[in-house]
């Protein structure tokens, strides 16, 4: 059978699948029964990119049938067979969304089934930062699954971000491959039609991330090829329903690579049976560049370790957690002073003959990273220290918590027995800063101290007065004091006509980028994302109107955006990649605002969810009246200055108002002379809805209710 | 009729009204001077072999006169004059080839001719299992083998060396039918032998010979030209140039060479490049030398050097007519007599260099593999010397030119097609393979080689372009050379743009392995790197041309070289398209054996369509039954 036969051939077979699964569920639930997918705001997300319409109930769906089974024309024609991948992928949307109409289908899978909106809004500043470099899907069962294990761990220590579909999951585990969203190995279910989720993952992206606009199916198409850097990875015998699936794939610009013999297209659809090149094969297919740092310690260090967590029951060896001190700090040191790559251990390692028989290694810790280049600023000494966290996350069978000297570290028993210790902490944090910032490190040595002795007198002598000294010039830094204000253009490989406007009192609305970061980008990659804005003269300080930024932002948005205004929510406010960690929207009848995080996952007091109300904006859109944007801003004096600043905020989920409790209330004083403003702020404990929340306001006098008309 | 059949291109409107006034005459007053064409002519049937004749008979059967004086009947006439067709196209494009292996063996190391592809040169070597080929003195090798090309010409035994590129299905096919060519010389008069007056009166039998005879142009002479040219000026690589009339530059000495042999043209861009002779220039009051070539010498000109294309065969005339050309160079083929005329017109010196094309009426300067050098420098500085004598007055440019990749041969197209390849695949580069990948996952439904000419019976330009644009929308890949690939570069089809005009497979192809759609493989004896690619194609699945969805097509062709390619490309298992109906009408015996007959025992057969619509879908049928009967 030719190739386009085969697909053909899928395709019909799941139209026909499709076409039954919808006849069956209307005749079990009749028409009017609603249909679609937890946690999204895109409907059945394929289908509503695709052609724009929103699918709510079962009724909707023969409609969508109709349309999938047009696209299968059945000529012999490349980019009609392809058409026909595409509506083998809206038919298994539909089956799949008819199985989670008897409740989650996934709750007894090792898959997971549906990703949610959330979900995907986090994955995109690693995936734009190169941290994800790509994403891998992988289908079918393996003939060697020892193989299919190594090919596995090898996108996992690369960072990759894998997607499993069918036995091969099973295979993996069993295996020993460390599975799920912190490892960035991601189950997602067994059937075939389960691979839909991924594709899911993509589409949206475009939709969240590219802003494009539903039923413009070719920009979606173009987008996804463009931007979205994923690869299949076919195990075992291939049928004609995973040929068609691979056209559909193909169509989003794809590469399949499948282990047994297909009728090859270069660079598209291609055989690499030997699956020690499986990985090195596919990455080239996809050009996806995998930037690497051997760094010589006994356990994988990848960036996909770094959401892994270190329980009780597999520890071996903790520092801090109240337990014991534990402190970090970099600093910057003259290029004399500094010894490179000198990994230094004052006090007893972990394996030290005391801890014989002991359950637990509990040890006081500082960790001092000196580092020394001409072109090291003592600014950069708190960004790079920052990244401790994720660089020792990044070691497999090590968790960090926590920075400065509330640092928390457990590693695991696994890591100790492969023969890791504490200089290797010291060797890959050495690594790291080398690597990650070559442009202004030019030597690195780090110490380890481990009696108390030294510990307590550091941190007395040397530590505390370094943080009070920055925590000086921070509170020092504000949008006034300083001439300049950066761009960050990080997002726009996935988000094309968003730029933020980083200033000190204002960072990135994803909460990864700094004002001071985006200083340090600028000095690591002078032509990179974050480029300077010297402010000049104001248009009108007070709402944040700067000339200078509106003709920044007009070049780096090409045109997409001209004005914005920095401390409105109302008038051009700044626009949103999609990767925002919180959402602020407007609740009128209180005057005021709410504000979602994305970890808040039920309904607002304005009757959305986060998915929900990240939708109403994104995608380099200005949307006025929602507003993305990162925790730390919610401290900010310039917070909707324009509209009465921070003291509109009336409804915050508890988990976010707890974390900014402390820099909400300080702010709020130094503003108003209010005490404890947060405690008039409502969260999901107290009330939820619109008039339960207002009641608790007037209860508490809210300072909103008695502001000038929000709108 | 005239300016109604050129509403196609965009600047012979406006050329033809500057003739008018110029009083210049044209092809067009000549067409329309000619009135009705002869119809015996045109059916074939026309006999003038011996001097009884001439002798008409009806193209009618059954219909006034049945035969000739001696008894010859439609078939054998027709036969006959289309054998003798064949035989004066082989002549040519294996003459030529003579030409560049003359020159090759006068080559050496200090130049003017000199080996510039000695890869290439050990590499032939080694396929022709010289001895040594790996290690010998280059310009030793380069002289024997050069002796060796020529025996190809003449040698009293055995075949044409290069038929052994073909997969063995193929050759056994031809031993079969008895049309493996021999020595060339042989191939051509031993043809001229059987359609003398008395001779064979089979017209089956004259058929085969002919096509014996075009395959000593296809896989003799033509290969032989165009891979020894490779040789002396370098295998062509993908490069930019421009086309049409809008490159000749007013404020330039503008030097057109014209016709197909590059030994001229190479000496005289060589010449050019002198410095003192573009001070020369200067101190006329120009900017400089620009060079501009036209038919098979503009495109082996310009896909070694990128030298722009002032245009294709038609377009001779227009070129003299824009005023502003100091010097015609032609070389052999294709230049029209009416040129020293029409160059009187203007201050334009018209130049034959060739003993086997002086044309009268203007200067010859002999040009010869001995005096190269000097001869080029004499009619560069003759070009230099005319540009005062220009008349500002007569000069008018249309202002069209068009960007264009040209230089896509073999080597060069492997080469792109290894930028595919994953470097995990052992083995992987250097082959075709990609390509007869994406034939076979119908990604692409097959491969077309457009070439041929312009002819007045055909809308300029029209069918060439029709027949590609369709194609490639249909996700058919086009191959190029002669005056077809220079219509393609006018119209904008040799650009990597040129994808938007593609089918979904088809541009997928264009974007990943980053070619345009239709590719410029060279001048017309360069038919034989298509030649080479369809067979590199086949035998990488082991498998008879002729099973491969590959097409030949020649929309506009006019001349006797063509109709020897058609033989050849046929011969070769490749169904060939004729856009133009050749003379063979007058026998519905001769015709049936060309379009039906001859798929028996070749394996292909010609198809006459002179709407390129109606051709391109017969193409697809023919293109899809072949893929049929691969199973892809």
């Amino acid at each position: 059978m030719s190739l386009t036969d085969l697909i053909y051939a899928g395709s019909n077979a799941v139209a026909g699948l499709t076409e039954g699964a919808v006849n069956d569920a209307i005749a079990k639930y009749g028409e009017g029964h609603s249909v679609g997918y937890p946690d999204t705001a895109y409907f059945l997300p394929i289908i509503y990119a695709a052609t724009g319409v929103k699918i709510k109930t079962l009724g909707d769906l023969p409609a969508a049938v109709g349309i999938l089974k047009s696209l299968i024309t059945n000529k012999e024609d490349l980019g009609e067979a392809l058409n026909a991948g595409l509506a083998t992928a809206v038919g298994a949307e539909i089956i799949e969304a008819i199985r989670y109409l008897d409740g989650d289908p996934y709750a007894n899978d090792s898959g997971i089934g549906f990703v949610a909106d959330p979900i995907i809004r986090s994955l995109g500043v690693p995936l734009v930062t190169g941290d994800i470099p790509g994403i891998a899907v992988l289908l079918g069962e393996s003939s060697d699954p020892a193989a299919l294990a190594a090919i596995v761990k090898d996108y996992q220590e690369k960072g990759l971000l894998t997607f499993m579909v069918g036995n091969i999951i099973e295979q993996a585990l069993e295996a020993g491959v460390k599975m799920g969203l912190d490892y960035r190995v991601i189950p997602l279910g067994h059937e075939v039609t389960s691979v839909i989720h991924v594709v899911s993952v993509a589409i949206r992206a475009a939709l969240i991330f590219g802003g494009i606009e539903p039923g413009k199916l070719p920009e979606f198409l173009t987008y996804t090829k463009e931007r979205v850097p994923a690869f299949v990875n076919t195990f075992g015998e291939l049928n004609e329903v995973i040929v068609s699936v691979g056209a559909g794939a193909i169509a989003l610009g794809f590469p399949v690579i499948a282990d047994v013999p297909v009728p090859e297209v270069p660079g598209a659809l291609m055989t690499q049976a030997d699956h020690a090149k499986t990985v090195e094969f596919s990455l080239e297919a996809r050009d996806i560049k995998i930037k690497v740092t051997k760094i010589d310690v006994p356990v994988s260090v990848a960036s996909a370790f770094e959401g892994e967590r270190v329980r009780k029951d597999t520890m071996f060896a903790e520092f801090g957690g109240n337990k014991t001190k534990c402190w970090e700090l970099v600093k910057e040191a003259e290029l004399s002073e500094v010894e490179d790559h000198k990994i230094t251990v004052v006090g007893p390692e972990i394996d030290d003959a005391q801890f014989e028989g002991v359950d637990v290694v509990r040890l006081p810790l500082g960790i001092l990273v000196e580092v020394a280049g001409k072109s090291m600023q003592k600014d950069f000494e708190s960004v790079l220290e920052r990244r401790i966290h994720y660089f020792t996350n990044y070691i497999d069978g090590a968790m960090h918590v926590g920075q400065r000297n509330i640092a928390w570290i457990r590693l695991t028993k696994e890591a100790f027995e492969k023969g890791f210790r504490l200089k290797h902490i010291g060797e890959v944090l050495y690594a790291k800063m080398r690597a990650d910032f070559d442009n202004v490190v030019d030597k690195c040595q780090v110490t380890l101290y481990t009696n108390l002795a030294d510990v307590e007198r550091l941190e007395e002598e040397m530590v505390k007065p370094i943080y009070a000294e920055r925590d000086e010039r921070m509170g020092a830094l504000t949008d006034e004091s300083v001439e300049t204000f950066y761009t960050c253009t990080l997002c726009q490989s996935f988000a094309p006509s968003h730029v933020c406007v980083v200033t000190p009192e204002r960072l990135g609305l994803c909460g990864a980028v700094s004002w001071l970061d985006s200083k340090a980008t600028k000095e690591l990659d002078p032509a990179g994302p974050s480029q300077p804005i010297e402010k000049g003269e104001a248009v009108d300080e007070k709402i944040g109107i700067w000339e200078s930024v509106n003709k920044t932002v007009a070049a780096a948005s090409q045109g997409a955006v001209e004005r914005v205004t920095l401390y409105s929510i109302l008038e051009d406010p700044m626009t949103s990649c999609g990767c925002f960690e919180c959402i602020c929207g407007i609740m009128p009848e209180a005057n005021g605002v709410v504000i979602v995080n994305r970890e808040f996952s039920e309904i607002s007091p304005v009757g959305m969810t986060f998915g929900e109300l990240a939708s109403m904006t994104g995608g380099g859109v200005q949307t006025p009246g929602f507003m993305g944007h990162g925790r730390h801003f919610i401290g900010s004096k310039k917070f909707m200055s324009a509209e009465g600043g921070l003291t509109r905020i009336v409804w915050m989920p508890k988990e976010l108002k707890d974390d900014v409790a402390e820099r909400l209330n300080k702010a709020a004083f130094e503003l108003t002379g209010i005490e404890n403003f947060v405690d008039m702020v409502c969260d999901e404990t107290i009330a939820t809805d619109s008039e339960a929340v207002l009641e608790f306001l007037e209860s508490k006098g809210h300072p909103a209710l008695a502001m000038d008309p929000i709108m | 009729m005239s300016n109604e059949i050129l509403n196609y291109d965009k600047v012979a409107e406006e050329s033809l009204a500057k003739a008018q006034r110029d009083g210049a005459e044209t092809m067009w007053d000549r067409r329309a001077a000619q009135k009705t064409q002869c119809g015996f002519g045109e059916a074939g049937v026309c006999c003038r072999i011996c001097a009884m004749g001439p002798c008409r008979v009806s193209p009618v059967p059954g219909k006034g006169a049945e035969r000739g004086i001696c008894g010859a009947n439609a078939d054998t006439i027709v036969a006959r004059n289309f054998a003798r067709m064949v035989a004066a196209g082989t002549s040519a494009h294996s003459d030529h080839a003579r030409d560049i292996v003359h020159a090759m063996h006068h080559a050496k190391a200090e130049g003017p001719f000199k080996i510039r592809d000695e890869a290439k040169l050990r590499r032939i070597a080694a396929e022709w299992e010289i001895e040594d080929a790996a290690t010998k003195e280059t310009y030793a090798l380069a002289h024997q083998m050069a002796e060796i090309a020529l025996e190809e010409f003449g040698k009293p035994f055995g075949t044409q060396r290069f038929l052994k590129r073909a997969p063995q299905a193929r050759q056994d096919i031809w031993a079969r039918e008895d049309i493996a060519p021999r020595a060339i010389d042989q191939e051509v008069v031993t043809l001229l032998h059987s359609t003398h007056m008395g001779c064979a009166a089979d017209y089956e039998s004259i058929f085969r010979r002919g096509m014996r005879t075009g395959m000593a142009d296809g896989w003799g002479g033509s290969m032989i030209g165009t891979e020894f040219s490779d040789i002396l000026y370098g295998t062509p690589t993908a490069r930019a140039s421009s086309s049409n009339l809008g490159v000749i530059d007013a404020e330039m000495v503008n030097i057109l060479i014209h016709g197909h042999d590059p030994n001229l043209a190479e000496m005289v861009v060589l010449a050019a490049q002198n410095p003192e002779m573009v001070e020369m220039a200067k101190a006329k009051g120009a900017k400089g030398i620009n060079i501009v070539g036209m038919c098979c010498t503009g495109n082996e000109m310009t896909m070694r050097h990128g030298i722009k294309i002032a245009g294709n065969f038609y377009q001779q005339e227009m070129c003299i007519i824009t005023g502003a050309i100091e010097a015609v160079v032609v070389d052999v083929q294709c230049i029209f007599p009416a040129l020293p005329e029409l160059a009187k017109t203007y201050h334009t010196r018209f130049i034959s260099t060739s003993q086997k094309a002086k044309i009268a009426g203007d200067m010859y300067i002999e040009f010869s593999e001995a005096t190269g050098l000097d001869n080029a420098a004499e009619i560069v500085k003759l070009a230099v010397e005319n540009f005062p004598n220009r008349d500002a007055a007569k000069v008018e440019i249309p202002d069209i030119k068009q960007d264009t990749m040209v230089g896509y041969s073999v080597e060069t197209i492997i080469q792109h097609l290894d930028a595919v390849v994953n470097s995990q695949l052992e083995d992987g580069l250097g082959t075709v393979k990609p390509l007869t990948d994406v034939i076979y996952a119908g990604v692409i439904r097959g491969a077309a080689g457009v070439v041929g000419c312009n002819n007045p019976k055909q809308q300029h330009d029209y069918a060439h372009i029709t027949v590609m644009e369709e194609l490639i929308k249909r996700d058919v890949i086009c191959v190029v050379t002669g005056c077809a690939a220079q219509a393609a570069a006018k119209a904008g089809l040799l650009t990597l743009e040129a994808k938007e005009k593609c089918g979904r497979g088809l541009l997928e192809v264009c974007e990943r392995v980053n070619i345009p759609p239709v590719l410029h493989m060279g001048s017309c004896v360069d038919i034989s790197r298509i030649l080479h690619l369809v067979n590199l194609c086949a035998d990488l699945k082991g498998i008879d041309p002729a099973l491969l969805p590959v097409v030949g097509i020649a929309p506009e062709w006019m001349s006797e070289k063509a109709v020897a390619i058609a033989n050849y490309v046929v011969g070769s298992g490749i169904n060939t398209y004729l856009g133009v109906i050749p003379q063979v009408l007058g026998s519905p015996n001769f015709t049936k054996l060309m379009t039906e007959d001859v798929q028996e025992f070749i394996g292909a057969h010609f198809v006459f369509e002179k709407d390129p619509i109606v051709m391109v879908d017969k193409i697809m049928e023919d293109l899809e039954a072949k893929r049929v009967g691969l199973g892809i």
